[in-house]
């Protein structure tokens, strides 16, 4: 143990730990740097989105729930708060309009903050609470609806309150279409009296909870099997669509580079100790001539291994929190929230991570010095034995498949990650057998440098093939990032344009369509086209009545119903963002009816195309053939149907129309005279949700940008480790070279081509494996559209031989300029 | 305290096998000298690798101290008996290069748990005349330096029997008479058995005894006189 410890200090001293603990640190400092950093924004992204639902749970219901399960929360230390909404007129002393009103409690809102102003389109302020009982607020466009102003009273139901404040933005109002009516927020204490709520009206009752994530966990597992049938339990991502789906995406893109950083750092540590390993294999034949027997050996590597393990962890935890620390400081001033303190359990992470790194990269290669046959002090040529085994693989290989299950918790995902890991390595590392015995005929055809460097690949055929597959591998996955990151943030920006409507005009009846354009016209508002809009219900499929069909498709609760009222359009283009997944559009000339169903919705139901619907629209029957399934993108913040008619379907039926806009902050004051001149249409405002979504997804990018350049640091370290590794060996040829009297720039320019090739060779294996990756992660893991790109092509071979003969010549620069003998003695 | 019996060595190589020695029998009393000597390719380097129990014959018996048969013995024994009872010379020095010249000397002894490793580690480099250069690595020192220290390294464990593979092999003449010198003075001094494979004839006549291998096969034994009758 004292002899183990004192070899570990002299090994130290004498530089032979550098490149592992480096490697190390750097492992265990970019996983706990990712996790730490991650954990926060994760914390932020959630608290900032929870904001979208008012609260971290949600039970939605359309009877109350009873107080003792609601009480439930209270042991699992939640705040709590209920809401109650409903459908009722308003009326002032001149006009009436029907209103989305919501009754709040005084905790309401539990996250996100409500914005009102004193006059209606006016300039807001943040408030925590709803309104005092006793009084009404109303949102902007209900006041020239009504035709009145704030101070002035509105009768809802039996009751006449004053309105209190002009509403701008709720947290928890959504885009959804089905609530389009214009909003009022009363007190909870105030319902009973407007007398509205009676036995069989349509009441939306919402519980709203917040807490710590694990014991809303806890709690949630516990109710969620005594909740009434048709009620429905939430969070975030299920409860706000609009940004539930990006943010599920930065989650498993985060996730996607945390395990790509595990690999880079477990693949760095690997050559570090292999190198390790190879320049002791000569001090353990050594040690076993001094009387060292194998046991003791062990004994001796194990104490090192275990010295280094806890100063690496320790080391890379710490520089973790550090540098995550000053990241999130240098970034303070552009996250528009602020990031809650860290917590203990990432740390954890890291070390735990760092650890299982060590057990199955670094010590398979320091066990096998135990095999190192004390004959090789005398001759050295008898064994060349390498320190990688099978076993050691296969501790390597158990290690990586751990480390991703633990990281994704998906057997499956793990599985076939890992399988077509395994076949992609074994594909790849042939094709660089293949380049590097294929590089012959180019070498001999050169100049000296050339042939030099080629002949030196040529000469560790195997070495260069795995040294390729690791360079390949690096660049691989920093390419793969990078490709899938670039999607995802164009998928992002592209989600909601800089000029994307932010106004939707429903309600709009036919005789006005016209003069509501001319009226934008005339502002300069570009006008998207208008879709017919009319209520209506299936009522039979395939000749059977929806009363009588049960869903036995096994659709999840909250899944799209087949009987539902829908909001129902016909329309002769696809719209935006609208995909055909199977059938075909309708054509031009289409006569016949036909309907075109959402994916989900039809999954949902069990529809499928030749289905025949009946509707019943305004108390009229109407039959269609469904002919297409389409995809919609829920979170474009565009008109979306689940249902559309081809265009001459919906001619007979007195529909209405929609459409939407954009205006910018100085048009606002537009809203007022439309609202005033055409009284029934209504105007959705969705500009404050727009920047809400923005604000996550600027979050989101951030931390996906941040997880690239700490990869990209992983993966630096990976080339230099690969590159040390194969030091010892190069120099040995410089010597001889140098020894022969060939000139120092011969000697450099065959290194730095020698480099570039394997780079090279590297780089377009990369580039293939990247192509691959990115086609299977953005179709299957990422929802993505994939495309091709044949500048990678290009960009791999160039970066790779750039990048390795960088760092590759920076590596042996020191050395280069040492005279043979000091480098022989260097080796020795 | 060593003796050998019919010993061979045979390797496996593409072309068949290939015997490298064959039907060695010798014996070596306590506190002999015996140079093995022959030509390149001979034999010489393995059989003092076999008899210092650093590789394993395909047949034949190793006996060394009396009664210790080093060729049933695992790696670990071996390993043990040569902590206890072998020291080595090499002609590439073998110093471990992270280690300053008082740490490899005190490594024998720190392998043993000897509490006084260090303190002997420096009487050790003061007899070779390095007692100035206890804290240099390897690389901080000459060949002739190195070599001294790979000799106190050998005598640190105090063993019974010494073996030295070419252990001028790698200096220039002036430096290998000094290292020769210190060698059979240490030698004198421990009263130690040694066994060394040689080219240098001047090294070979200071011991008692050569042993000629020509082929993998002993041909001679010659008895020198300038050893043995100083």
């Amino acid at each position: 143990m004292k002899l183990a410890l004192k070899l570990l200090i002299r090994d130290w001293r004498g530089g032979e730990l550098t490149l592992l603990l480096a490697a190390l640190i750097i492992a265990v400092g970019t996983v706990t740097t990712i996790t730490l950093f991650v954990d926060r924004l994760q914390q932020a992204l959630l608290l900032e989105s929870a904001s979208f639902i008012a609260a971290d749970r949600v039970i939605s219901a359309s009877r109350p729930i009873e107080t003792a399960l609601l009480a439930r929360a209270d042991e699992y230390n939640l705040q709590r708060s209920a809401t109650v909404s409903f459908l009722s007129m308003v009326f002032s002393e001149e006009r009436a309009q029907l209103a989305a009103v919501k009754a709040v409690d005084d905790g309401y809102p539990l996250r996100g903050k409500l914005i009102i102003a004193d006059e209606p389109f006016g300039s807001g302020r943040p408030t925590g609470t709803g309104p005092q009982p006793g009084s009404v607020w109303m949102e902007s466009r209900l006041f020239p609806s009504l035709d009145t102003r704030p101070g002035a009273s509105v009768d809802v139901g039996a009751l006449t309150l004053p309105i209190a404040e002009v509403l701008l933005k709720e947290p928890d109002r959504g885009g959804g279409f089905d609530t389009v009516a214009p909003r009022v927020i009363m007190h909870l204490s105030d319902v009973d009296g407007t007398e509205i709520i009676q036995p069989g009206s349509r009441v939306t009752y919402r519980y709203l909870f917040s807490g710590d994530e694990d014991n809303l966990k806890a709690w949630a597992a516990s109710v969620r099997p005594d909740l009434p049938e048709d009620t429905r339990l939430y969070g975030v991502k299920e409860g706000a669509e609009e940004i539930g789906e990006a943010l599920s995406k930065a989650e498993r893109f985060l996730l996607l580079g945390g395990l790509l950083g595990v690999i880079l750092a477990g693949v760095a540590i690997a050559l570090a100790a292999n190198r390790y390993a190879h320049r002791h294999f000569d001090h353990v034949a050594i040690l076993k001539t001094l009387g060292a027997t194998p046991a003791r050996i062990d004994q001796i590597y194990l104490v090192i291994f275990i010295g280094l393990g806890l100063a690496a962890t320790l080391i890379g935890a710490a520089l973790g929190l550090i540098v995550q620390a000053a990241v999130a400081e240098v970034l303070r001033p552009l996250l528009p929230v602020a990031l809650p303190a860290p917590t203990m359990k990432p740390v954890l992470l890291g070390l735990t991570t760092g650890m299982v790194c060590l057990l199955s990269f670094a010590l398979p290669p320091l066990l096998t010095l135990r095999n190192a046959d004390p004959v090789r002090v005398i001759r050295r040529d008898l064994d060349t034995a390498n320190p990688s085994s099978l076993v050691a693989y296969g501790f390597g290989g158990l290690g990586t498949f751990g480390l991703m299950w633990w990281y994704s918790q998906d057997l499956r995902l793990t599985v076939l990650l890992f399988i077509g890991g395994l076949v992609a390595v074994s594909i790849l590392g042939l094709l660089a057998l293949l380049l590097v015995r294929s590089g012959r005929q180019v070498g001999l055809q050169a100049g000296s440098a050339w042939r030099l460097a080629v002949a030196g690949l040529q000469r560790r055929q195997l070495e260069s093939a795995l040294q390729i597959l690791a360079f390949g591998l690096a660049l691989m996955l920093l390419l793969t990032l990078f490709l899938v990151r670039t999607s995802l943030l164009s998928e992002w920006r592209n989600q909601i344009p800089a000029d994307a409507p932010n106004h939707f005009a429903m309600n709009i009846l036919p005789e006005e369509r016209g003069e509501i354009r001319a009226f934008l016209d005339v502002a300069k508002v570009t006008v998207t086209p208008e879709y017919p809009m009319i209520r209506g219900r299936i009522t039979q499929l395939n000749g059977v009545a929806v009363a009588e069909l049960t869903r036995t498709d096994g659709g999840e609760r909250g899944a799209p119903r087949l009987s539902s009222t829908r909001n129902l359009t016909a329309a002769a283009v696809l719209p935006k963002d609208n995909k055909i997944l199977s059938g075909a559009w309708f054509s031009p000339t289409s006569q016949v009816s036909e309907v075109s169903v959402e994916a989900e919705f039809a999954k949902s139901n069990g529809l499928k195309l030749g289905d025949i619907l009946v509707f019943e629209i305004e108390g009229r029957a109407l039959s269609a053939e469904v002919t297409s399934v389409r995809s919609v993108a829920w979170d474009n913040l565009q008109p979306n149907f689940y249902l559309i008619f081809s265009p001459q379907m919906l001619i007979d039926f007195p529909s209405t129309f929609m459409t939407s806009f954009f205006l910018d902050a100085d048009q606002k004051a537009l809203l007022s005279p439309l609202l005033r001149q055409f009284p029934t249409m209504t105007v959705l405002e969705v500009d404050a949700l727009i920047e809400q979504i923005r604000t996550i997804v600027a979050q989101v990018t951030l931390a996906v940008e941040f997880m690239l350049v700490l990869i990209l640091m992983s993966g630096a370290m990976v080339l230099l480790a690969s590159i040390q590794a194969s030091l010892d060996e190069r120099m040995k040829q410089f010597v001889i070279l140098r020894t022969l009297g060939a000139s120092n720039q011969l000697v450099r320019s065959s290194l730095a081509l020698e480099f570039a090739v394997l780079g090279a060779f590297a780089g377009l294996l990369a580039a293939l494996g990247a192509e691959l990756t990115v086609y299977g992660l953005e179709r299957e893991i990422f929802d993505l559209d994939y495309t091709p790109t044949p500048w990678l092509w290009a960009l791999g071979p160039i970066l790779g031989a750039g990048l390795i003969s960088v760092i590759g010549m920076l590596a042996t620069r020191r050395v280069l300029d040492q005279s043979p003998v000091a480098v022989l003695r260097d080796l020795a | 305290m060593i003796k050998t019996n019919d010993v061979c060595k045979v390797v496996k190589t593409s072309e068949g096998a290939l015997v490298i020695l064959e039907g060695i029998t010798l014996e070596i009393n306590q506190g002999e000298s015996v140079a093995i000597v022959g030509a390149s390719g001979s034999g010489k380097t393995t059989l003092l690798s076999l008899l210092a129990g650093l590789d394993s014959p395909s047949e034949g018996a190793i006996v060394l101290g009396g009664d210790q048969d080093i060729t049933v013995m695992s790696e670990a024994q071996r390993a043990k008996l040569r902590g206890e009872m072998v020291g080595f010379v090499f002609q590439t020095f073998q110093l471990l290069s992270s280690l300053t010249a008082l740490e490899n000397v005190m490594l024998p002894g720190e392998l043993r748990g000897d509490p006084k490793a260090e303190h002997n580690a420096k009487k050790l480099l003061d007899r070779v005349g390095l007692g100035h250069r206890l804290q240099h690595y390897p690389r901080q020192l000459s060949g002739g330096e190195q070599q001294r220290v790979a000799i106190a390294r050998a005598f640190a464990s105090n063993p019974k029997i010494l073996f030295a593979d070419e252990p001028t092999g790698n200096l220039d003449a002036k430096t290998g008479a000094k290292i020769i010198d210190l060698l059979f003075d240490l030698n004198a001094d421990f009263g130690t058995t040694l066994v060394l494979v040689t080219h240098d004839a001047r090294l070979a006549s200071r011991c008692e005894r050569s042993i000629l291998i020509e082929a993998g096969q002993l041909v001679s034994e010659v008895l020198e006189t300038s050893a043995a009758t100083a």
